[in-house]
């Protein structure tokens, strides 16, 4: 005898399938500029999503929270408070 | 698609062969599936009961072959019935079934 199995001509059980494996490409965020290091002014010094680090002397800020140099200088990460960070741009080193 | 390939002696059916997926739904809900399934199934168990040494089958998923051994009128018209069952079926579903 044959046991009766209604699905035998189905195609076989598809793999459970998940609707999730998509992610954005990275955003290329954190530090352009080390600390000490020359840079021209205009040039990026800090990529952030928010104000991780907040702008200091000579340090502007973009609407994206990109921080950038006002003035060709050295690069100087600095506390800013007792918990918080900031990065400034000096003439001299 | 579910293709049924029947060889006859004369106009008695000596063996067949069902063998495909009949892809109408998915695994568990393939009606065209479950009638193919179900048509040839109930036709070799029948002969079986009427005569346990009439037919010998193999099945796996995928694929029945039977040959009927011994060409007896009641046994003949067990398969002739299962064959026209599945026509039926091929008018309804031609995307999902062929006899050949």
């Amino acid at each position: 005898m044959i046991k009766l199995q209604i699905q035998l001509f189905a195609h076989v059980k598809a793999q459970g399938s998940t609707h999730n494996g998509r992610d954005s490409a990275g955003r290329r965020l954190g530090a352009k500029a080390a600390d000490g290091e020359l840079i021209p002014a205009g040039s990026i010094i800090y990529r952030q999503r928010g104000t991780k680090i907040y702008p200091g002397n000579n340090v502007g800020m973009g609407k994206d929270h990109t921080l950038y140099a006002l003035i060709t200088g050295y690069v100087k990460f600095e506390r800013k408070g007792r918990d918080k960070k900031q990065v400034s741009v000096y003439i001299e080193k | 698609m579910i293709k049924v390939k029947i060889n006859y002696d004369g106009n008695v059916i000596k063996s067949f062969k069902v063998s495909g997926h009949a892809n109408h739904d998915e695994y568990g809900k393939d009606i065209v599936c479950a009638s193919v399934s179900s048509i040839v199934i109930t036709s070799i168990n029948l002969a079986l009961k009427l005569d346990k040494e009439s037919v010998v089958a193999t099945d796996k998923p995928g694929l029945i072959e039977t040959s009927i051994l011994k060409q007896d009128d009641v046994i003949n018209k067990v398969f002739v019935n299962m064959v026209d069952m599945l026509k039926e079926l091929e008018k309804d579903y031609s995307k999902n079934i062929k006899i050949l």
